[in-house]
């Protein structure tokens, strides 16, 4: 019947446009790129040779020299506990403020200023608060625990407070309808059904926190098992120490998935 | 004395047409009255204003002769807890277990501190485990309640309702998620919640048929209005037809198979 019209099945509109013309422009910005890197005459496979070696000293020949096997564990557990004791505070204030941004808890105006604040809380990165604090608390770790605690809250506050907007409302409205008020509602409906998801938030942050505390142990002078790694690539230049700090913070990652997994599955059942 | 009155009742979202317009009726002690009408008729927008879940626009609700229209936080939490809720989508907590979903209904009676913490007494407790096993549940009672099929979670919705020891009971549609056997175990219970405890009861219902056998009186709605008010018995199919307009025409089967059966 319509064998002379072309069937468009993805017509031009200003959304394709823009993600076709965006495609375009990075596939020549990388030609670009490519063709005109300054390689300072390095020969491009002696190049990847090295690379080669340095990750084979990094990843399968790791042992310790300036350190004690004792000491780099004790400052692992300096890194673990800045992630933890940040996040931790990141997750009391968050609680609080998030219950406070639900839209489905708390009047409209409320919820738009808190999450309007904890949205520009969130746009400056971390590292950028803990710079910040260093003004009055001086670089260190005081620093670093104000500013990663800030930068968790804002991000909790989000998370917990979509996490509860999420919950069933008919639930509130049978609780409400029963005569129940704000405060029993919030301990009995919405925190026990969203238990799983504050966790889950929860054990992220946690992870993110905890690769924070080793950068911060270099960049704001945290200590912890950044340090070393700081110290081991930038001052004793030793690929192999390096690879064992690597080996320690791996290990404690695969520790904590292994151990997340578990105890939400346990909350599930 | 009436326990309830309606006086005058009109809602109205926004500057959307009225939801209710000057709905007025009474309700005795003990009666069993069914609202039935077509979707978006208004049924739940009267049932949450009874509560007062949404605000009225005006007119008055009387619970034995006292007015409801204005009252602070603490009167409206004691007007709240003599008026049971039962919903559609039973509205539990998922989470937690049956026991704790059935003693959510005391939490109106309780200290904020107590309610929080989930302290409850012994008495509260006891009437719980009761309830439970008078609706068929006592083998659940330490289950989650998302383990729970649709027809037992309704019967712990109805058993939360019950705990708070309501002279009225006010059901939204509480069989629409139902096959029809788990739906006349529901209709059966409130039929005998009825007459055992002499508690009233309001429920909407979708199904003209089964507000007929059920109901002691039917109330028909239509955009915001009453258009009839009367015994099962005396519907006709024209009034049937002027509840639900131009749905009516599957309706008028099913009534007539009714008219068969009884
Ligand atoms: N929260 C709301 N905001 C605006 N309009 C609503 C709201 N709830 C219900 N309405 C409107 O009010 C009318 C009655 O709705 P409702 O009481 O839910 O009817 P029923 O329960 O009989 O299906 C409908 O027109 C519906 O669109
Ligand atoms: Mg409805």
């Amino acid at each position: 019947m319509q064998a002379n019209t072309t069937i468009i099945v993805r017509p031009w509109n200003a959304a394709t446009v823009i993600l076709r013309t965006t495609i375009m422009s990075l596939i020549i910005i990388t030609g670009y790129a490519f063709t005109t890197f300054n390689t300072r005459d390095v020969d491009f496979w002696a190049g990847v040779d090295m690379l080669g070696s340095n990750f084979s000293a990094l990843l399968l020949t790791p042992y310790l020299k300036n350190i004690t096997f004792d000491v780099m564990i004790r400052n692992l557990f300096i890194t673990i506990g800045l992630g933890f004791l940040t996040t931790i505070f990141g997750a009391a204030i968050a609680l609080g403020l998030a219950l406070l941004a639900a839209q489905n808890l708390a009047p409209r105006w409320l919820t738009v200023i808190i999450k309007g604040l904890t949205a520009f809380v969130r746009a400056v990165p971390t590292v950028l608060w803990v710079l910040i604090f260093a003004v009055s608390a001086g670089l260190g770790s005081v620093a670093a625990v104000l500013g990663m605690t800030f930068h968790s809250a804002g991000y909790l506050i989000k998370a917990y407070a979509e996490s509860f907007e999420e919950i069933d409302n008919g639930t509130i409205e049978a609780l409400k309808a029963s005569g129940a008020n704000w405060w029993q509602i919030v301990f009995q409906a919405v925190l026990p059904s969203s238990a799983t998801a504050l966790l889950s938030w929860t054990f992220l942050r946690f992870e993110i926190n905890f690769s924070t505390a080793i950068a911060m142990g270099a960049a704001a002078g945290a200590g912890g098992i950044g340090y070393d790694m700081f110290m081991a690539s930038g001052f004793y230049l030793n690929l192999h120490e390096m690879g064992a700090f690597t080996y320690a913070v791996l290990a404690f990652a695969v520790v904590l998935e292994a151990g997340a997994t578990r105890y939400k599955a346990s909350l599930r059942k | 004395m009436p326990l309830l009155h309606i006086a005058k009742l009109s809602k109205r979202y926004g500057t959307d047409k009225y939801a209710l317009d000057s709905i007025d009726f009474t309700v005795a002690t003990g009666e069993f009255v069914a609202i039935i009408g077509p979707s978006g008729a208004g049924k739940s927008t009267l049932l949450r204003c009874i509560n007062h879940m949404i605000p009225m626009t005006s007119g008055d609700v009387l619970i034995a002769d006292a007015s409801t229209k204005s009252m602070n936080a603490t009167q409206l939490r004691a007007h709240r807890t003599q008026i049971g809720m039962i919903f559609q989508h039973y509205n539990l907590v998922n989470r937690l277990s049956v026991i704790e979903n059935v003693l959510h209904g005391r939490l109106g009676y309780k200290s904020t501190a107590a309610g929080v913490m989930g302290w409850y007494s012994n008495a509260e407790k006891q009437q719980a485990v009761e309830i439970l096993q008078n609706l068929g549940l006592s083998d659940h009672m330490y289950k989650r309640c998302d383990q729970l099929s649709g027809g037992q979670k309704q019967r712990v919705g109805i058993a939360r309702a019950l705990i708070q020891n309501p002279k009225l009971l006010l059901c939204d549609e509480p069989i629409a998620s139902l096959d029809p056997s788990a739906a006349k175990i529901i209709m059966d219970t409130l039929k005998d919640i009825n007459q055992r405890l002499g508690i009233t009861i309001i429920v909407n219902l979708h199904q003209v048929d089964v507000a007929m056998r059920y109901a002691q009186r039917i109330i028909g709605i239509n955009s915001g209005k009453i258009v009839c008010d009367a015994a099962p018995h005396s519907l006709t199919p024209d009034i049937i037809h002027e509840v639900y307009g131009s749905e009516a025409g599957e309706l008028i089967l099913d009534f007539g198979e009714q008219h068969a059966h009884a």
